[in-house]
């Protein structure tokens, strides 16, 4: 080639199929390892220390998150990448300042559901596993929860897709239903990997629960879901507050709020071609 | 000495040996690590530093785990002593301990490494895995935004204040303080984006086809070889843990 | 593309291939946008020239450059109509044109490619940088890594570069450290370090003082003494843009005039463009001042000075200050300042960059305490007062209105808190304040969709709206069109009529000369002049 080509080739089929595969992958891992988790837990619990079932909450979880974050990542536009330290330094700023506040909530998924609404479900997951990883420079303990993380940016992007953040009342009844699953899927890594919750606040409420004679897991599973939904519904809305305040321009850069619709009153004023 | 190695290298030994530990499940590998790890840093004259950061995050950690199961501990079977609903057991101290062990170990593992590594060196060394090249730059560009970002909340509070914003105390007004720092701050930083973006991607950012490093990443056979050879032991640690424990004979 | 040739065309040491780019665009609007960004444009760039595109802020003369840089792309970041051509080599008509039609069929642009040919830099430096390098080298460098260029190669090229931007001295240093006009060269430097043959500078004397001036002038005729075509946007029709061999006017998202600049100047095609004229062209070698001003008026402009019998607004006794409060032996920044401004004077604090003129405006309402003396503001001391509370009485503003604005439409971000101050009369002072910087016509649109010059207005009018007995001002003229600066002037020499006592900082000589009662110097820590 003597004149080097100036414009792209349309996307080929098969690297989008390759990628969507590591996706699904993904997906399957972090699904497999939590029924795993659940389905073996009594035995386990009753053995003492479950290092067979710390292993596999760390390498399941993990694993799953490094798939989709290498699936997820290249297909993103450079602007949603660009957004996404932004979005990391507000998760790991504000989960920090509220990991010392003692207060029962984290407050650590702003950026990742920021990225959500913006870029869609499989940005939002990259976001959340990245969000972990790279915190973990500063604070090991997030690490394992990964696929948590990840769970909430999908959450919230597919809500997003359905139009949940196009009603402000509608972004914390999302972010409700999110606190609950992500807490589900969290509880086991607290169990197994750490067997308990850090921070006096939670820790307060699975100890409730531990002398009303629950398992391990059981008693984290239940303060998750009184932690978690409180604290998802309080940081969607804070993520719409934000979205809101954005001008037009700036979110009609992402497809995604384009093609979905997601934002209330910005209907495209022109055909996105 | 340890800038000659490989940030792969200090990587692959720091997962590997958290790897052992956690499959060792036993208090004393767990005691052993974490000394080890406190000693190495106090080697390499980070002791200080790796202290005080695992510190900050295990002392909660600890307080909440010896409250937690040595208090409330239903399946603990010797009493030592006991309150009405809360009843000490040796069982629920026992636990607490091990898990509060294994868990220090795996912070100050993880605290020498993020501390030893140079991040540019491991964003240079990630490349070489063919890992996306936006994993090396949301992971560089993390660690370097946070200084930037907290200079602009600097300015914005300053402009703020200018303004005649910020006047009351009390929580109401502090929340609303809150949300009048973050949406410039956030305006301000989407914004960037958008331009660096687009700088971005005429940097060849999102270029096909082999890329080269301009900065130098020390690296040599003898430390390939020991990643391979530190990982592999790691590997066979995990099978024998699931060996031993499917047979029924793993120790408590 | 193999290796072989990327790496045969990186020779930035040599001359530039001869580039011709030709552009008509008969629409673009961005996503989201209200209405077309550009419309019926058409420039042609041959190797060699200088092109300067003038137009007011808001015009439509970044987007032009940005498309023209495939830094924005049809159908990714809006709607494009029209034709780009791009024929490396020098001969015109090689490569066909590139035709969008605003539909999914367009072209799409790989904007790296491009990059190699066409070279942009953005107004605002920083952006340019990746701000994942450590060092100026590895910045410099970084185009080059994800083109796979041997290392030896980056090497060469990287050191050529730093040579001709003058960053040798520089390259361990880590960017975020360097000075505006050092940023600048290094953004210039990313940009060419591929060796493009059309090299876009937006605003690239902005903000810059008469060195840094001189340096990115030097640069620019380096780059077109080896064959490359250069574009200007700007809003100034200054001693770079005067050297230009074509001259294009937007207004409002249209070409109005096109020519030389002789013929424009002398025909007044810039009169309602926005686009800042000033006196005659300015040698890359002249002083302080080479920044034009617009309507270099007499001080009579400002109105009479105030008899000076009224008590003064704002009184600085025996101020001194320094950063390292803990250390008495260490050098003060500023030393025992005395200043007196009277309610409706007029000062002006200049002085070179560094000279500590933003840290003296902050002493004005407690960000910074002095170490000794007294500020005083409408006849009170201010020592102990949150810096909140002296807004009430003072009101200033800074550089970035970034910073400041937060609200979804510029009638409620002027409204904020307006009600606590003045009651049912809030409205009416947000509206009056908003006429006064001529943003009435612009209530509900988000204060970041508002162009450069009307952000800064903007900001102006949240400050005004509250009535402050002072209002100190951080560059007010920096980023400012013809018609943005008309509107400053206008508001500060009626706020000063009403009664408030001014003071702005600038290093704008002219507009300081202009537009004050009074000039101060503030040098080596002293103010000078008073």
């Amino acid at each position: 080639m003597s004149q080097p080509s100036l414009t792209l080739p349309t996307p080929g089929q098969q690297e989008g199929r390759n990628r969507r595969l590591l996706e699904l992958l993904g997906a399957a891992a972090i699904a497999a390892t939590f029924l795993f988790l659940v389905l073996t837990q009594p035995a386990d619990i009753a053995g003492g220390l479950g290092s067979v079932s710390a292993l596999v909450a760390l390498g399941g979880f993990l694993l799953g998150a490094a798939l989709l974050i290498v699936g997820v990542l290249p297909t993103l536009p450079t602007s949603t990448v660009v957004l996404m330290p932004v979005a990391l330094v507000l998760n790991i700023v504000l989960g920090q300042l509220m990991g010392t506040s003692g207060l029962p909530f984290y407050f650590d998924a702003i950026g990742t559901v920021l990225i959500a609404v913006l870029a869609g479900p499989a940005a939002g997951a990259a976001t959340g596993a990245l969000s972990s990883i790279v915190w973990s420079f500063i604070n090991p303990t997030v690490l394992p929860f990964a696929a948590g993380a990840a769970l909430i940016g999908f959450l919230a992007g597919t809500a997003a897709r359905y139009g949940l953040f196009r009603r402000f009342y509608l972004a914390p009844v999302a972010g409700f239903a999110t606190g609950i699953l992500a807490g589900v899927v969290s509880a086991p890594i607290a169990a197994f990997v750490f067997g308990g919750t850090s921070g006096a606040g939670t820790g307060a409420i699975v100890s409730a629960f531990r002398a009303m004679g629950d398992t391990l897991l059981a008693a984290i599973t239940k303060q998750a879901l009184i932690s978690d939904p409180m604290d998802k519904a309080i940081v969607f809305a804070i993520a719409a507050m934000l979205v809101y305040a954005l001008p037009r321009r700036t979110t009609f850069q992402f497809p995604f709020v384009r093609r979905c619709n997601v934002l209330a009153g910005k209907k495209p004023v022109q055909k996105d071609s | 000495m340890v800038p000659r190695l490989n940030p792969l290298t200090l990587l692959a030994a720091a997962a590997a040996v958290l790897v052992m530990t956690t499959a060792a499940s036993s208090w004393a590998v767990s005691l052993t690590v974490a000394s080890g790890a406190v000693a190495l840093a106090a080697a390499l004259g980070r002791a200080r530093r790796v202290l005080l950061a695992g510190g900050a995050i295990l002392a909660p950690f600890w307080l909440s785990l010896l409250v937690m199961h040595g208090l409330f501990y239903p399946e603990g079977r010797t009493v030592l002593a006991g309150w009405g609903p809360a009843r000490v057991t040796a069982e629920g101290i026992g636990f607490a301990f091990d898990m509060g062990l294994r868990t220090s170990a795996f912070v100050l593992v993880l605290m020498l490494f993020s501390f030893s590594v140079r991040v540019p060196d491991l964003v240079a060394a990630l490349a070489t895995l063919r890992l996306p090249p936006q994993f090396g730059y949301v992971l560089a560009s993390t660690l370097m935004l946070a200084p930037i970002i907290a200079v602009r909340l600097h300015t914005v509070r300053q402009a703020q204040e200018s303004r005649g914003l910020v006047v009351e105390k009390g929580l109401g007004s502090r929340l609303k303080a809150v949300r009048l720092q973050m949406v410039p701050l956030v305006l301000g930083l989407v914004h960037d984006a958008g331009t660096r973006a687009q700088a971005l991607d005429a940097r060849g950012f999102r270029r096909a086809g082999p890329r080269t490093s301009y900065r130098e990443v020390h690296d040599s056979a003898a430390q390939r070889f020991f990643r391979w050879a530190i990982l592999l032991l790691a590997g066979a640690a995990v099978v024998l843990r699931i060996v031993a424990s499917a047979s029924g004979g793993g120790p408590a | 593309m193999s290796r072989q040739e990327m790496s045969g065309r990186n020779t930035s040491g040599q001359n530039a291939a001869r580039t011709t780019l030709c552009a008509a665009i008969e629409g673009f609007t961005f996503h989201g946008g209200s209405g077309p960004a550009l419309r019926g444009v058409e420039i042609e760039i041959t190797p060699g020239s200088l092109t300067a595109v003038l137009g007011g802020s808001g015009s439509g003369k970044s987007t032009l450059g940005r498309l023209l840089a495939a830094w924005l792309a049809g159908g990714r970041d809006g709607v494009l109509r029209g034709t780009l051509q791009l024929a490396a080599g020098g001969r015109q008509g090689e490569g066909c044109p590139l035709v969008f039609s605003g539909t999914g069929d367009d072209p799409r642009i790989d904007s790296a490619a491009w990059a190699d040919h066409v070279g942009y830099v953005p107004q605002d430096a920083a952006a340019m940088l990746s701000a994942v390098r450590g060092t100026v080298e590895e910045e410099l460098a970084f185009g080059l890594e994800n083109r796979g260029t041997a290392r030896s190669e980056m090497t060469r090229i990287v050191a050529e570069t730093a040579r001709r931007t003058g960053l040798t001295a520089l390259l361990e240093r880590d960017p975020a450290t360097l000075s505006g006009g050092e940023l600048r060269r290094l953004a210039i430097g990313c940009a060419i370090v591929t060796g493009p043959g059309v090299l876009i500078l937006d605003e690239p004397l902005a903000s810059l003082d008469p060195a840094g001036e001189r340096t990115v002038m030097e640069l620019v005729r380096d780059v077109r003494g080896r064959g490359a075509a250069v574009v200007v946007l700007s809003q100034h029709a200054d001693g770079l843009t005067r050297q230009a061999t074509h001259w294009l006017v937007l207004e409002d998202g249209a070409a109005t005039a096109a020519g030389p600049p002789d013929r424009l100047l002398a025909g007044g095609s810039l009169a309602s463009s926005g686009v800042v004229v000033g006196g005659p062209p300015v040698l890359p070698a002249a002083g302080a001042g080479s920044r034009p001003v617009a309507a270099a008026a007499p001080a009579a402009a400002s109105g009479p000075a105030p008899a000076p019998g009224l008590p003064p607004a704002l009184q600085l006794e025996g101020v001194s200050f320094g950063f390292d409060a803990n250390d008495p032996g260490s050098p003060l920044l500023l030393k025992n300042i005395n200043l007196d401004v009277r309610p409706g004077e007029i000062v002006a604090v200049t002085g070179p960059n560094g000279a500590g003129k933003s840290t003296l405006l902050r002493l004005f309402n407690g960000l910074l305490r002095p170490l000794r003396g007294n500020v005083r503001v409408a006849g009170k001391g201010i020592a102990g007062v949150p810096t909140g509370v002296v807004a009430e009485r003072l009101g200033l503003l800074f550089q970035h209105p970034h910073d400041q604005l937060f609200e979804r439409t510029v009638q409620r971000e002027v409204i904020f808190g307006l009600e606590r101050l003045f009651g049912q009369h809030a409205s009416a002072k947000a509206a009056a304040a908003l006429a006064e910087v001529g943003l009435d016509a612009s209530g509900g649109v988000h204060p970041h969709e508002l162009s450069g010059s009307g952000q800064r207005l903007l900001a102006l009018a949240t400050v005004l709206a509250r009535e402050p007995a002072v209002l100190a001002l951080d560059e007010p003229t920096v980023a400012l069109d013809a018609h943005g600066l008309d509107r400053l002037t206008a508001a500060i020499t009626a706020a000063a009529g009403r009664g408030a006592a001014v003071v702005l900082v600038t290093h704008d000589l002219a507009f300081a000369r202009a537009h004050a009662h009074r000039t101060v110097e503030l040098k080596d820590g002293a103010l000078v002049g008073c």
